[in-house]
This record gives C-alpha cells, structure tokens and sequence, in this order.
C-alpha cells in the first residue's frame, strides 16, 4: 500500500508541475488543436471533392459535407479498395459500418500519438537527472516509485489530452458533416480516444526509457523521434527481409513495434482490446523497464 | 542517544581511473553535529551522496541508523540530505514542495501540513509559502532546500555546504537553528568555512583525496595542542617586562607575540600567545595562572583556547599554515 500512495504521490507531483508550468495546457491545446484541424482539413477535402463531383454530375449541392460521401462510403467498389487497404478481412468489417467521422479521428489519433507522446514526455525523466531534482524525491521513495509514479502521471495526462482532443473533433464534425448523429458520435470518438491511448501507453514507456538513460531532455527527445521513426519502418523492412532471406521467425520481430497491435486496436470489442492492452502494456512497461534498469543502478 | 548514526568502511568511489573516495572510513556518533573539512575534490560531497544513496559507491561499507546501506523502503523519513548543486522543481511553491515531500517520506496529511509550515517559518520563509520557486532568489531556494531537510525531524541529516548563498544574517539565523539541533538528530556538515564549522559542530573530520585524514571531537582537536591566544585591547608599555612576567607565573611555558588574525581585535591591540605541554597542564590552570598577570598589565579582549581549526587541519594535512580563515 505505502508502494502505490508513492507512486500516487510522485504522479500528482508530475501533474502539479505540469498544470503549474503550463505544459498541462499546451498538451491539452496541442491534441485539441491538431484533431480539430485535422478533422477541419479532411471535412474541408471531402466538401472539395463532393462540390467537384456535384458539379460533373449535374447535381444540386448541398449546404453540409458528407452526404455524398456518405453514399461513397457505403457503396460496393468504395468499400471493396478499402478491403483491399486495410489487408484485413477482420478489421474491414469492423470499421465498415462505422461513421467516416470516426475514422478520420482514429486515424488521427493513431498517427499523432507516437510524436506527440515523445514530444510532451520525453524530458520528463531526464531534465530532473539533469537539474538534480530527483535527488530530492529518490531519498524519500525508491527510484522504481519515481519512475511509475512518471509513467502514471503522463499516462493520465495524455489520457485527458485524448479525450479533449476527441471532443474537439466531435464538434468540428456536427458542426461540418451532413447525417451525423451527435450524440450517437461522441461515444464512438472517445471509444478511439480510449484505444488511442493504449496506444499511446507503448511510446510513452518508450519515450521514458530513453529518457532514463539520457541526462539531457533535448537528447532525449531526439531519441524518441529516432525510435519513432525506426519503429514505424521497421515492420515493412522485416517483411521485406523475410521476402528476401526466407526466414519467417524474422516477422516475429514486428511485435517489438507498437503499430503491429494496430490491427487489434481498429475492432470492435474487448477481446481486440484487451489482447492490445495486453502488447502495448507489455512493450510499454518492458520499455521503461530497461531504462529504470540503467537508472537504478546508476548515479543520481 | 547513544551509539553510532552513521558509520562507511572503506568506501571507495572510482570514476574512470580517479578515486574520488579512497576507502573511506569513519563513525558519527549519534546526536553529534560533525563537521566534515576538506579541500576542493577531497571527496566530501561524493561521501555524503554515496551515504544518501545517491551515487552507487564502487566497494565499501556503509551503516545507516544501524539498518545497512540506504535503502529507501527503510530509512525513507529518517535519512535527509542537502545535496549540492540541485535545483528544485522551479514551477512548485515551497509549501506545496514541502508538503509533497513530507507525504512522499510517509507523514500524515496534517503532520507534513504542520511541518511544512514549521519549516517554513524556521528559514524564514513564511511570506513567500506560495512564490514558485522561480520567483526565489537563489539565498530564498537555499533556505527551502534546507528546510526540506528538517521535515519531520529525520534522524540523521547531511549538509553539503549548507550556509552558502546565505545573507549574514540569515546565515546566522540558520547557524542558530543548526546548533539547536544538538544532541537531537545527527547532522553532518560539509562546508569549506572554518568558522561555520568551528561555530557548529562538536565534531569534526579532515578529508584528504577520499580519505579521513583525523576524526574527532572538536574541543580535543583545537585545544590538544597546548596553546591559547589572548587577544589584547591594547599593547602594554613594556612587552620584554611583560613576557617575562608571565613565564615566572607559569614556568615551562613558552609566551610570544602572535600576528594577530582574530577579526574581532579592535586597533591598537595585539595578541599574545602561550605554548604549553598540554599533557602536563590544561587550558584552565594556564588561564587560572596567567589571566591575574595578565589583567594588572593589560586589558584583556577575548581568549581563545587552543589552535586553530585551519591550523589543526593544516598540521594534520600537512601542509603550512596561510593567513585565509578558508580553505581554497
């Protein structure tokens, strides 16, 4: 018990510091501003595209996007290049039904987490081995208590972040998208939010890993762009490594990315959800594992 | 209290091919306040962050409050320390901060509240509770970061440096703080001023390229030498006549003129030193045969039993004596 009230501790510090300093609110605006915007941009396309096709078809415009891409979305040919992009019989037909709302704010959410994530957190763990703050905190609690503490303290920040930027969307898509039913979306949105997260759970043990073995937050945070990038080509060079050397145990390395619980993340149900948990968690955790096991044995 | 607070065998400490401890060995009494001295890179501050658990000593002992090495789930609340050159999380407010910590270190809600305040208050800090931290001038955070270290009264304290940065008068504030704490919690001082050191501490250890060069108590340092300075108000008429004098009230001991380094001698005095086998006779019999001589000559300043703590720690690191009250 006196294990988790520290670590509790040592995260409502991390929150603390974070609203103090105003770092809470630049996430929060951060993730708010870029799923509005990206939400905005695609809403903004798709009217580009539907005026375009309006236009060539003869048919009368109308005032709110999506109503032909509404259509689009459901027809045979639309959906049969969406199979063939996804590449997964299963995740096709769990997102076939859904809002293209929806969609794009997954999407978004997905994509932007890695980046964002390492962007935010990177430093936390280094700047105070840097600035010798810790030293004050790791004579009052172990350093794996420090160290979890972090890790929650981000994990619940970035949850907040998520479901601020989940409502940022949700507004933008009523206010711009034709046949959306606004209470039936936010659910929907803060169910990806929710997923996004887990996903998120896996850079943000990464980013603290690194940021254990780094005394300083810029170096850092270059490391967890690198191991964003090197992550995100790592499963297309395994398969082509697999393709050219013959060796199929080769793909099971691709675990090591977050992106292969992708597939999991994108269905419906807690069967996928919690086998993602179960990898995310995993990575995340195995991740901050190895910087912590530099940490505790180092000098602070 | 009784025994022994804090005891390193042998500690050694290697960063690449240099021994910044060189098998470290001492004891600190509990209840004692002990002074640690030494030059720059003599390996104070590594002792003191390796004792903390701080740095990761490379071989060696060490005996925190009879319990082992520090270990957090352990000595967590018992165990505090000033390290050097930290900065605390600039964004917090010292209430807050204190107040984090004395939660973190296992108080109560309403003693870590309470302690926090007292804390405060005791550096001197009351008004400025809810300041950041960014807002405090360097002197202000220093006085936090001592105040952290008082939070709940931990039973063995570590010091590094702790009057730096601080104006004279907080200097003396805390100096009076710190000598309160006598015989209640161990504390270790590390700190290049002689003076502090001397004011403080009843104990003191001299450190030389990661060793313990002289461990003991203050008093049997300074005075174990046999001598005592007078400082005089002013000169008497016939120095000669004078000395003389006092050899005949006090055979076998020698007299002399000393330069005078006491800051507090006002102009026109001098000092006057006497050497003395302090086997054989003790500061008070000197003082008890001199002092009558003494006041019928001339008028008497201050005395000041014994060597000097700069000159104890020159003659036991072996070096001679400079005119600075501080060790460069």
């Amino acid at each position: 018990m006196k294990t988790l009230y520290r670590i509790w501790q040592n995260a409502v510090g991390e929150w603390t510091d974070a609203i103090r300093s105003r770092r809470a609110l630049v996430l929060l605006l951060l993730y708010l501003a870029s799923a509005a915007c990206c939400m905005y941009g695609t809403i903004s396309i798709l009217g580009r595209m539907e005026a375009e096709l309006a236009q060539v078809l003869q048919l009368p415009e109308s005032e709110k996007t999506g109503v032909v891409s509404a259509t689009l979305w459901k027809s045979k040919p639309f959906q049969r290049m969406v199979r063939a992009g996804v590449r997964n019989d299963l995740v096709y037909n769990d997102i076939a039904g859904r809002h293209p709302a929806e969609l794009v704010y997954a999407w978004f959410a997905f994509f932007c987490a890695p980046l964002l994530v390492v962007l935010v957190a990177g430093n936390r763990v280094s700047d105070d081995l840097r600035s010798g703050a810790v030293r004050y905190s790791i004579v009052r609690c172990t350093r794996a208590e420090w160290s979890l503490g972090k890790y929650f303290g981000q994990a619940t920040m970035i949850a907040c972040a998520l479901a601020v930027s989940a409502v940022g969307a949700w507004i933008v898509a009523v206010c711009r998208l034709s046949g959306v039913g606004a209470f039936e979306l936010l659910p929907a949105m803060f169910g990806w939010g929710l997923r996004a997260w887990i996903y998120s759970l896996a850079w943000l043990g990464i980013a603290l890993g690194l940021s254990h073995v780094c005394r300083s937050g810029s170096r850092a945070t270059s490391l967890g762009i690198f191991a964003v990038v090197l992550l995100a080509i790592l499963p297309p060079l395994l398969r082509k490594s697999v393709e050219w050397t013959g060796c199929a145990w080769l793909e099971n390395f691709d675990l090591l990315a977050p992106a292969s619980a992708k597939d999991y993340l994108w269905r419906r149900g807690c069967a996928p959800l919690a086998a993602a948990l179960c990898q995310l968690g995993t990575l995340g955790f195995a991740s901050l594992a190895l910087g912590y096991a530099v940490f505790r044995r180092r000098d602070a | 209290m009784s025994g022994v607070a804090l005891a390193t065998r042998g500690l050694v400490k290697r960063y690449g091919r240099r021994n910044a401890l060189d098998g470290f060995t001492v004891s600190v009494p509990r209840g004692v306040i002990m002074g640690l001295v030494g030059r720059n890179g003599a390996g104070k501050t590594t002792w003191m962050m390796s004792v903390a658990g701080l740095l990761r000593p490379t071989a060696g002992e060490i005996d925190l409050l009879g319990r082992g090495p520090f270990d957090a789930a352990v000595h967590a609340g018992r165990v505090a320390i000033l390290p050097q050159d930290s900065e605390l999380p600039l964004e917090a407010t010292p209430a807050e901060l204190l107040y984090r910590y004395g939660r973190l270190q296992g108080l109560s809600a309403a003693a870590a509240r309470k302690s926090a305040r007292d804390m405060l208050a005791a550096v001197n800090l009351g008004d400025r509770a809810g300041s950041r931290i960014r807002a405090l001038s360097h002197g202000m955070r220093k006085r936090v970061m001592l105040a952290q270290c008082f939070l709940g009264e931990p039973e063995l304290v570590l010091l590094d440096e702790p009057l730096n940065g601080l104006d004279p008068a907080e200097q003396d504030r805390m100096r009076r703080f710190l000598r309160a704490r006598r015989g209640r919690q161990t504390i270790v001082i590390s700190s290049h001023n002689l003076n502090d050191i001397e004011l403080l501490c009843t104990h003191v250890t001299f450190v030389e390229k990661g060793r313990v060069v002289r461990t003991s108590p203050l008093t049997s340092l300074t005075q174990a030498a046999g001598r005592v300075e007078y400082v005089l108000a002013e000169q008497p008429a016939d120095w000669d006549a004078f000395l003389a004098e006092l050899a005949a009230a006090l055979p076998g001991a020698d007299f002399a003129r000393a330069a005078g380094t006491d800051a507090s001698m006002p102009a026109g005095g001098a000092v006057l030193a006497c050497s003395f086998d302090a086997s054989a006779v003790g500061v008070a019999d000197v003082n008890r045969k001199v002092l009558p001589v003494l006041l019928a000559r001339a008028a008497l300043h201050a005395v000041s039993p014994g060597q000097s703590l700069e000159q104890a720690f020159l003659d036991a690191s072996g070096r001679t004596s400079s005119t600075s009250t501080g060790i460069a």
